[in-house]
């Protein structure tokens, strides 16, 4: 059984490509910065955190932040709300003050730079358009400030308005848009400037479910035709696991894990990024000797629920083809709760003082147990995470 | 009270002819009692200042424009018109470049700021303008700004009573913007702290502070308490002038009271459309 929630994402290494409408536009909008990127490969250290922390008088903000992120990498900061992954994000922008660390962009310390001259761009949570301005007026502030003459100005806004694909809309005012329009509005604007680095504060939160995967798959298709650095914030797993090259899973100010959607969703390193990514039964070693076998005395292993297997009692499990080769022991139970998640059954299981979640892949009706059901649950023993202490 | 007035009013409309063309809703009855209470006096003080002679009959005898004419004429009237409109606008001006930078420090970088200010625009409220003007004319009796004696006193006094609403209705404003956001993002695309403050927080406040202004402005020109017992005697604003010639002819006064809530409405009504222009303009979308 492949279970749904399971995905993969491929990792995409590439190269930066140069942003499509600087080749397009007249030769003065080609910066320095560009001409560096054709002849230089990408490099792996391009965005280098240091050390950074933060505090707000008692309360530790985050700590012992330490990362490099390569050029063109997709970064998500996945996290609980009020772990600290905003307020870091709006550190490395410079709009909050470090306590500690360095922040470095292709190996020059940026920490001490007010905002504006970092080369960065900002999308925020709630668009933060300027309300007195026409789309086409918001998208040319930046560009305005950097004192670029009017032609050009107004050529740079029509191409990044197409690459948003709202050249329709330039002429009217923010108020007059959808909450996707206005997002990517904000993103056209910070995109024009061509930053360095392009930092996302949970941009798709405060759309609905259907613009939020159109707009998650248009982020992800314009942050790899520009090449650019990014860096997403969310409390969104699944998001998280669909846009990024990389995640760093952050908890109470620090980083617990950094890895790509795989490792960081079947290979959690410690309890609390097993309780956050997916659904993972915690189970201490002891406890989950009738599951497991004699497989462990200390500490705590976690189990993903569709990596649990279920047996109605009755059935022979040896003839029953679904089991994985390396299963445990079967360990009886009954069913406590089933909850229809659409394509995933989730069953509450209780094996003696074992209380499980397992999810089944919701084939058929007829193969649907109900409460009470006497089961074998099997654990796949490759899946089984031990967690340590 | 309003059932009352519905029952009175109700019973004596003939029913039939009038409903059928406008629909008489409880509602609409209880705003035109209300309306009707309001504009009563108004109406009748126009009558008289409208009016050539009015004394034993029920109606004027004749309808004349000379006591405006001659109210307009007063060089007096003039002065003190001239003199309310200065004062009011100096403490306008004065509460603007004042407020409005506390109202943004308040509400983007020292939050707790705004609690200070929540607490203290409550004082002009809380302390009887009998009270505060000796505090004023102690205060302003010597030290680096004696002012007592000349009119500019006025000016810093009405800046204390305009406070609560400026105040207010600026932050409120750049709350309604999320000024914070908008700061920042102009920050990241370049803008310096003036030119961000200039060119994004400014014009999206305007129409908040205007309406605040209009109606500060409204108020003040209205304004008699601190006016009299602070430069009564020599400085005549509009208020004063008005209670100086409560002696004179009734007409005359007549035609003063009307004249100034003519101002006053117009001014109100500008502030109004702001705010209305405002609102259709949200709603177009």
């Amino acid at each position: 059984m492949m279970p749904s929630t399971a995905m993969s994402s491929p990792v995409y290494k590439e190269g930066p490509a140069s942003m499509p409408f600087n080749s397009q536009s007249s030769g003065e909008a080609t910066s320095a910065r560009d001409v560096v990127d054709a002849v230089s490969p990408p490099r792996s250290d391009y965005l280098q955190l240091e050390g950074l922390a933060k505090a707000f008088g008692a309360t530790r903000v985050f700590q012992d932040i330490q990362a490099d992120i390569a050029q063109g990498e997709f970064i998500t900061l996945l996290g609980p709300s009020g772990c600290g992954k905003s307020t870091l994000l709006r550190s490395i922008a410079g709009l909050t003050a470090l306590d500690r660390g360095s922040v470095r962009i292709a190996g020059e310390d940026i920490s001490h730079l007010p905002p504006r001259k970092r080369g960065i761009g900002m999308v925020f949570q709630h668009y933060a358009l300027f309300p007195n301005m026409r789309v086409a007026d918001n998208v040319a502030f930046g560009l305005r400030m950097q004192r670029v003459e009017r032609e050009a100005r107004r050529q740079r806004v029509e191409e990044v308005l197409r690459l948003v694909e709202l050249e329709a809309h330039a002429d009217k005012y923010p108020h007059q848009l959808s909450g996707g329009q206005c997002q990517r509005v904000a993103l056209a604007r910070a995109l024009v400037v061509e930053p360095q680095i392009l930092l996302m504060d949970e941009p798709l939160s405060a759309l609905d479910a259907r613009i939020r995967r159109h707009l998650r798959d248009q982020i992800r298709d314009i942050q790899k035709t520009l090449g650019l650095t990014t860096l997403f914030v969310t409390h969104d797993q699944e998001e998280a696991m669909m846009l990024s090259d990389r995640i760093f899973l952050m908890h109470q100010g620090r980083i617990l894990q950094q890895g790509d959607a795989e490792q960081l969703y079947t290979r959690p390193v410690g309890r609390h990024a097993a309780g956050f990514m997916g659904h993972y039964n915690l189970l201490d070693a002891r406890q989950a000797r009738p599951l497991l076998g004699h497989h462990g005395e200390q500490g705590q292993v976690a189990l993903r629920p569709e990596a649990l297997y279920l047996v109605a009692h009755g059935l022979d499990p040896v003839k029953s083809a679904e089991l994985p080769l390396n299963a445990g022991p079967g360990c009886h139970g009954v069913i406590r709760r089933r909850r229809l998640l659409g394509n995933v059954v989730r069953y509450e299981v209780a094996c003696g003082e074992l209380l499980l979640n397992v999810d089944v892949l919701n084939r058929s009706a007829r193969h649907l147990l109900d409460d009470q059901d006497r089961v074998v649950v099997h654990a796949d023993l490759d899946e089984v995470q031990e967690l340590g202490a | 009270m309003s059932q009352s007035a519905d029952t009175v009013t109700m019973a004596s409309v003939p029913s039939g002819s009038v409903r059928r063309r406008w629909r008489l809703d409880p509602h609409r009855l209880v705003v035109l009692g209300v309306f009707t209470i309001l504009a009563l006096p108004l109406v009748v003080t126009l009558g008289y200042a409208l009016a050539g002679h009015w004394g034993a009959s029920l109606l004027p005898d004749s309808l004349t424009l000379k006591w405006f004419v001659e109210l307009w004429a007063t060089p007096r009237f003039q002065a003190a018109f001239v003199r309310s409109l200065l004062v009011a606008v100096g403490a306008l001006a004065l509460s603007l470049v004042l407020i409005l930078p506390v109202a943004f420090l308040a509400q983007t970088r020292y939050p707790r700021l705004d609690s200070w200010m929540n607490g203290l625009i409550l004082m002009p409220f809380a302390v009887p303008p009998v009270v505060s003007s000796v505090g004023l004319l102690q205060l302003y009796a010597g030290g680096p700004l004696p002012l007592v004696g000349t009119p500019w006193i006025l000016i810093p006094t009405y800046f204390t009573i305009v406070l609560p609403f400026m105040y207010r209705a600026i932050a409120n404003s750049l709350r309604a913007i999320d000024v914070v956001s908008l700061m920042d993002a102009a920050r990241l695309l370049g803008a310096g702290p003036l030119q961000a403050f200039f060119l994004v927080v400014l014009p999206n406040i305007r129409v908040g502070v205007q309406i605040a202004i209009f109606l500060s402005f409204s108020f003040l020109v209205g304004e008699f308490v601190f006016a009299n017992l602070l430069v009564g005697t020599r400085f005549e604003t509009l208020q004063v002038y008005l209670n100086n010639m409560r002696g004179a002819s009734g007409h005359f006064t007549s035609a003063l009271v009307v004249t100034l809530f003519a101002f006053t409405l117009v001014l109100t009504w500008l502030g109004n459309r702001q705010s209305g222009q405002d609102l259709a303009k949200e709603s177009a979308s």
